[in-house]
């Protein structure tokens, strides 16, 4: 199989058969290019390899053996094969071929040539005759030889051969060099290439994969951004971590006086630098601070002007002249229809409308509603049906009536929906009022300068009313008008001063106040004036009702009589105590209430004796723990003292009980009973104490059958309660004891503490934790304090209570500024110095040193 | 008074101030002022939260140091005190000795005044002390202004009058009378007849709360708002008569002494007692609490007073071998104690109430009520032959806040104060043991299903609705009685439907908690065998 010439179907223009390159198929440039550039940095070992052989191929190998590939099927080019393994015996790679003669490949070769020659010479020679070139470029073209088509498919461009798929025998500069070798020009581009190959630094590598170089970028670009992003860590950290942000840098508001603003004018139009060359003439100025005889001189009209303003006045008196005998002459005519249609006409015309308000009106609201309809339709705007045809078939272009139509009603279109300017019109005049609009924005005392502003405005109106001496406005009639107009505009005008008066007072009232000032405003103002006083005087009113006696004095009275009734003389002896305790015997009978009563009626001082021992040995007794705490005098001490003490109550007994004669002494069961009162009292309570904890914690039922069930036999008594009863009664018996457990008098025998909540107390307790809280202990903690001004030092108030955010109105926040933070720095609390001195001068006095004594 | 108590020769030996001593004075009082301590800040997770809290806790840490340095330098007097030398005793010390000793001033405030008449007397002092009312059993009614000594209004209501009280200023206040109780202007108009709560036994104020809180001869508490007139509570204690009453000034908690030797305390929002002490063996004599609200001390007929710590409710310690008809707490903490013409003062020394000083009067004088007057040395008795008022040094408040209690205040301040307290005033459920936790997570609380009974008791109500519902009348065909018992059958069983399924429920949620308990009383080692659910 080895052995067999090959020459590539592409139709390169080739030239000698000895130089030419057989080394693989000729593909198109593009693809060389992209495989050569894929393999060359990859393994340049390759490229030496491939140099040598292209040195020995130029040798004069001029052979080329046809290296045959991996078969079709096991290439898996286009997997149009199914895939299968190969186990032919694969010959080693560096088996040599031997070039065994063959019998084919001699035959077929010389049989091929001789049949071609004659036919490639006369076709080089018709050639040649043709195009005049030497035959030796067409010599190569011509000899076409027999091709072996291994491949099942013609090698191209888009399908090139194995080999190359493979990265092996790739073309390089070389092969396509060495034709053109001898030809002029050829050692201009070896050299270049030669030189391109030598400069390393140009040569330009593959780039990487897509996602590789991506992820490259995104290295580079974090370690860039982290590098950008962590300077300002400091500076978020410190914000966040500060405890308020302020933004209440002052703010430079720019001038604050005229002449501060009348110093940085800088002449920008025509007219002010003209001005400006004017009044800082050196020559006036100097003449001003002379005397001011040089101004007269100065001020001399030259002749020009003079004559100019003569001829001006000529002209105007002229005009006059002309419209008074003009009208003088349409006076004279007598007939009423050229009145009356020359009134109609003068009504209809714009000047008609000048003249009478509800025509001008009439005529406003009709242009008005054309406008609206015009927007609405855009009947003008060439959208009709005309307007197109003519447009489509060009004949705008053709004609100029029609263009002149089109145009009119655009223009139509134009006025209709142009948006109405107001009465200002003029460039100049806009912007000053928006200028004016910014800096009033910027302004604080808004509302003031507004009035202001309007004052004069209507000032000037007032005055710049002159009747212009020229034109149609200086005719009589009209002059007339004008004056009957001015006259009414200016009472508007005057009315108008007179509130803004009123505003500019009340303004300067309330110029603290940002919001503009309402007619409205105003008015409240007063009603809260007078509302206290209202109050007050109901106030006033409701002390004095209740003061007066008109009201209570007939429920006084019967009062009166009430307790007359009640006590009545028989009462009146001092018995009271009697009663009273009678009525408690009677209401509880008691030892408890038995023994009360004989305090109280001071009749156990009878039995002083035995009370006395009872005493004595109490003493004894207790002496015991007292000495513990006192030293052995301060005991003694004591004990006279108790005695003492104990005699002197007993005078005041006898003393007290002088006026009652008649006790019993009493029984000595009842001294018994007495002595051992707190016994059941005792028990009583542990009583108490159990019902309450069955109240608040119930009991369990006891698992009981319904009668008569599992009643049936023996069997099933003796069974008794299934047994899953008896293990849930004792699981909640658990339970209640667990939770009489936990319960806080639990430990504490003398101590009822109920555990009922209380529903109406639920609501001032949080069911959840606020936010940024996660643990309940911390939250309650933090709770502890209270942070009102009664509860703390008036300079630490402010402080409390400050919010996350200080910011003063108007203030534009910017941006945070970049700006070397030591990160050891504790945040700055003390930064709003001026701020704070300003808002406890507020305060001062009121609570100084102030703090809540408990 | 107490300043002029510090020239009395008795007390010498005055320390001249040392730096570290005023160190820990000012520690101390900081302390004080930082209400308890700030949460463990490691504990927390969230860094931005920490710093938060961090930054907070050092603003009040701030706050304390500046308030507790306010009160030491800025506070003019200083508190009172009797100090003895040697084998002296401070409770040998009479009246009469300590009145050579201290400023005219003071002085004044050592007299009897004698009304043989109408006699035991009551006693009540305004918050700011400056103010006093006598209630004479017999009927008689003076306010008087302690200050000057002058009686501003005296009536005689003719009738017993068992206890007086001042409202929230010294503009009007309420006498308990034989029927009912009473509310006077300052001028002695009666301005209000209180007939709701029937014959008054004792009355008490709140302040912060404006209830006038009151306990009848039957034993029953009642509380009225003051601003609006409105009962807010009414309830029957279920103990008895009770003449011993007492209100809590740190939480507004009322105590009532019983005459089982129990110690109840309520508040308006319950029925139930939120607290029943088992304190005497006998019949308890009277109650009285400390102004810090940690301390009751409490006295029976057999002869003891008690102290209790209402924070634990432990007994602290017990005091044998007198009986005080009357006990009351001075703002500096001393407890006075009246028997028969008997008055004990008991101070704390280390923790322990002893003797501090004692007052007895003329023989045949039998004490009624002690009561220190606010922000004076002063001891108020009211006794059966008028009233008295002697020195105790160290009992009151040396410097008055005058935002809370002003002596001096003028009558636009008084105003101005009212108008203030009414917007400051307390609605009655914020009365509770510990009103520290108001704001606080609500306690957790039991789920507290409807039982059983609850639940038939329900059903049995709707069904009974159900069959109660009238039927309409209608039209000829369509009104059979057979048609008319289905339809209530029906409506019967559809009443019974809205109540399915509880029993499974329970049964569901009582295995759960089998498993739970199971798991909860497993000893710790064999904990990990339990069943999770």
């Amino acid at each position: 199989m080895g052995g067999l010439k090959r020459k590539s179907s592409s139709s390169a223009k080739s030239v000698a058969k000895s130089k030419k390159k057989k080394k693989g198929p000729h593909l198109p440039n593009s693809i060389l290019k992209v495989i050569a550039d894929q393999k060359r940095p990859l393994n340049s070992d390759e490229e030496e390899e491939e140099d040598e052989i292209d040195s020995d191929d130029e040798h004069g190998g001029d052979l080329y053996e046809y290296e045959e590939g991996v078969p079709e099927e096991e290439s898996r080019k286009n997997n149009r094969y199914d895939r299968h393994d190969n186990y032919d015996y694969e010959l080693p790679d560096d088996f040599e071929d031997e070039n065994v003669e063959s019998e084919d490949d001699d035959f077929d070769g010389g049989n091929s040539e001789n049949d071609d020659d004659d036919d490639d010479d006369r076709h080089t020679r018709m050639l040649q005759s043709l195009t005049g070139m030497p035959s030796a470029a067409f010599q190569g073209e011509s000899k076409s030889k027999p091709v072996l088509f291994t491949e099942a498919y013609p090698e191209g461009e888009f399908n090139p051969t194995r080999d190359v798929l493979e990265g092996k025998n790739v073309l390089t500069e070389e092969d396509f060099l060495a034709p053109l070798e001898g030809k002029p020009g050829y050692h201009k581009t070896s050299k270049q290439i030669a030189r391109m190959r030598k400069d390393t630094k140009h040569v330009v590598h593959a780039p990487l994969p897509k996602p590789q170089r991506e992820r490259l970028e995104r290295k580079a670009v974090i370690g860039l951004v982290d590098g950008e992003f962590s300077k300002w860590v400091h500076l978020v950290k410190k914000n966040r971590e500060a405890p308020t942000v302020y933004f209440n840098q002052e703010v430079d508001l720019g001038y604050s006086t005229v002449g501060a603003i009348a110093s940085e004018f800088q002449p920008r139009t025509e007219f002010e630098k003209k001005m400006a060359s004017l009044l800082n003439d050196s020559e006036v100025s100097e003449a001003h601070r002379d005397d001011g005889a040089r101004l007269l001189e100065l001020n001399e009209v030259s002749m020009e002007d003079h004559i100019k303003k003569r001829d001006h006045i000529a002209k105007i008196r002229n005009l006059l002249f002309r419209h008074e005998a003009k009208s003088k002459r349409i006076k004279k005519i007598k007939s009423k229809t050229y009145h009356r249609l020359k009134n109609k006409d003068l009504k209809k015309s714009s000047l008609g409308a000048l003249m009478d308000p509800e025509m001008a009106k009439e005529e406003a609201m009709r242009q008005e509603a054309k406008r609206v309809e015009e927007r609405l339709t855009l009947k003008h705007r060439n959208t009709g049906k005309w307007a197109k045809r003519m447009v489509r078939l060009g004949l705008n272009a053709k004609y100029d009536a029609t263009r002149a139509a089109i145009a009119e009603q655009l223009q139509m279109n134009a006025n209709l929906s142009r948006k109405m300017h107001s009465m200002g019109d003029g460039s100049s005049s806009d912007e000053s009022d928006d200028e004016e609009g910014l800096n009033d924005g910027s302004d604080e005392d808004t509302p003031s300068r507004l009035i202001a502003k309007a004052k004069e405005k209507t000032l000037k109106t007032m005055e710049d009313d002159e009747v212009p001496n020229a034109g149609l406005m200086s005719l009589p009639f009209m002059a007339r008008a004008m004056k009957k107009k001015n006259e009414e505009a200016n009472e508007e005008a005057k009315r108008a001063l007179e509130e803004y008066e009123e505003w500019e007072n009340s303004g300067g009232e309330n110029s603290k106040k940002p919001v503009s000032v309402s007619g409205r405003r105003v008015f409240g103002a007063t009603a809260k004036v007078e509302a206290p006083k209202e109050s007050k005087k109901d106030s006033d009113n409701f002390y004095d009702n209740s003061d007066s006696d008109n009201d209570m004095a007939g429920v006084e009275d019967n009062d009166m009589e009430d307790v007359r009734d009640n006590a009545s003389p028989a009462r009146n002896t001092g018995t009271i105590t009697e009663t009273e305790f009678d009525d408690a015997a009677g209401n509880q009978a008691s030892k408890t209430t038995f023994d009360v009563a004989m305090f109280a009626s001071g009749s156990w001082k009878k039995m002083t004796s035995c009370k006395n021992t009872e005493s004595k040995k109490e003493s004894k007794k207790t002496r015991a723990p007292i000495s513990q705490s006192q030293d052995k005098k301060g005991s003694r001490d004591e004990e006279s003292e108790d005695s003492e003490s104990e005699a002197e109550e007993m005078v005041d007994g006898v003393l007290a009980s002088a006026s009652k004669e008649t006790f019993e002494i009493p029984s000595q069961a009842e001294l018994i009973n007495r002595a051992f009162a707190g016994d059941d009292v005792l028990d009583e309570f542990e009583k108490d104490k159990e019902e309450v904890l069955n109240q608040e914690v119930p009991k369990p039922e006891k698992p009981v059958l319904l009668p008569g069930w599992g009643d049936w036999s023996n069997v099933q008594r003796k069974r008794g309660i299934s047994k899953r009863m008896v293990m849930e009664h004792e699981a909640e018996e658990k339970e209640r004891k667990q939770k009489l457990k936990t319960r806080k008098d639990a430990r504490l025998k003398h101590v009822i503490i109920s555990e009922k909540v209380d529903k109406r107390a639920e609501k001032l307790h949080t069911t959840t934790l606020p936010f940024p809280h996660t643990s309940k202990e911390a939250f309650e903690h933090s709770m502890r304090m209270p942070i009102g001004p009664e509860f703390n030092p008036s300079t630490v108030v402010s402080e409390l209570n400050r919010p996350e955010v200080v910011k003063k109105t108007g203030v534009i926040i910017k941006p945070v500024k970049f700006e070397e933070v030591n990160p050891n720095d504790e945040v700055d609390d003390e930064h709003p110095r001026n701020h704070q001195k300003q808002r406890s001068k507020k305060k001062t006095g009121k609570r100084q040193g102030k703090v809540k004594s408990k | 008074m107490e300043v002029a108590l510090e020239d009395n020769n008795l007390m010498e030996n005055i320390l001249p101030p040392d730096e570290q001593e005023i160190d820990v004075e000012l520690e101390a009082k900081e302390k004080k002022y930082l209400r308890g301590e700030g949460a463990n800040l490691e504990s927390l997770k969230d860094k931005k939260l920490k710093t938060q809290l961090a930054s907070r806790e050092k603003l009040y840490g701030k706050s304390a140091k500046a308030a507790a340095k306010i009160e030491k330098w800025l506070l003019p007097a200083s508190a009172g005190y009797l100090e003895t030398d040697g084998l002296e005793k401070t409770w040998r010390i009479k009246q009469t000795d300590i009145a050579k000793e201290v400023d005219i001033l003071s002085s004044r405030n050592q007299y009897d005044i004698v009304l043989p008449d109408f006699g035991p007397y009551k006693l009540d002092f305004t918050a700011s002390g400056r103010h006093m009312l006598a209630g004479g059993r017999k009927g008689h009614l003076a306010l008087v202004d302690m200050m000057n000594m002058n009686l501003i209004r005296e009536i005689h209501v003719r009738e017993t009058v068992r206890d007086v009280a001042f409202l929230h200023n010294d503009q009007f206040f309420a006498a308990a009378q034989k029927k009912y109780a009473y509310i006077y202007g300052r001028d002695g108009t009666e301005l209000h007849c209180l007939k709701e709560r029937g014959p008054v036994a004792r009355l008490r104020f709140l302040k912060n709360h404006f209830l006038l809180a009151s306990v009848n001869k039957i034993g029953q508490l009642h509380y009225q708002d003051v601003t609006y007139g409105d009962m807010v509570a009414s309830i029957r204690t279920g103990k008895g008569r009770t003449d011993v009453m007492e209100v809590n000034p740190y939480n507004g908690v009322v105590a009532l002494g019983h005459s089982g030797g129990t110690v109840t305390m309520w508040k308006p929002t319950s029925q139930a007692p939120l607290v029943q002490m088992q304190c005497h063996p006998g019949p308890v004599s009277s109650v009285a609490f400390h102004p810090n609200g940690h301390l009751m001390a409490t006295s029976g007929k057999e002869r003891k007073v008690k102290i209790w710590d209402l924070r634990k409710f432990e007994e602290v310690q017990t005091i044998h071998g007198f009986h005080a008809k009357t006990l009351s707490f001075s703002q500096k903490g001393l407890l006075a104690a009246g028997t028969g013409s008997f008055v004990q003062v008991l101070g704390d020394g280390s923790g322990n109430y002893s003797r501090y000083m004692s007052h007895s009067m003329v023989k045949g004088y039998q004490v009624e009520k002690v009561m220190f007057r606010p922000y004076e040395d002063v001891l108020g008795i009211g006794h059966s032959m008028g009233w008295s008022s002697v020195l105790i040094p160290g009992s009151g408040e040396p410097n008055f806040d005058s935002w809370v209690a002003n002596p001096f205040e003028t009558s636009k301040q008084r105003r101005e104060k009212e108008v203030h307290l009414l917007l400051d005033k307390l609605p009655p459920e914020t009365i509770m043991l510990d009103p520290s936790k108001i704001g606080a997570m609500r306690p957790s609380r039991r789920k507290d299903k409807p039982t059983r009974g609850e639940i038939e008791a329900e059903k049995e109500v709707a069904v009974e609705a159900a069959k109660g519902v009238e039927m309409k009348k209608k039209t000829k065909g369509r009104n059979k009685p057979s048609k008319r018992t289905k339809k209530k059958k029906e409506m019967v069983e559809n009443a019974k439907k809205t109540f399915p399924g509880e029993e499974q429920g329970n049964v569901a949620g009582k295995k759960r908690r089998i498993g739970e308990v199971d798991a909860a009383e497993l000893p710790a080692s064999l904990k990990r065998f339990a069943r999770k659910n």
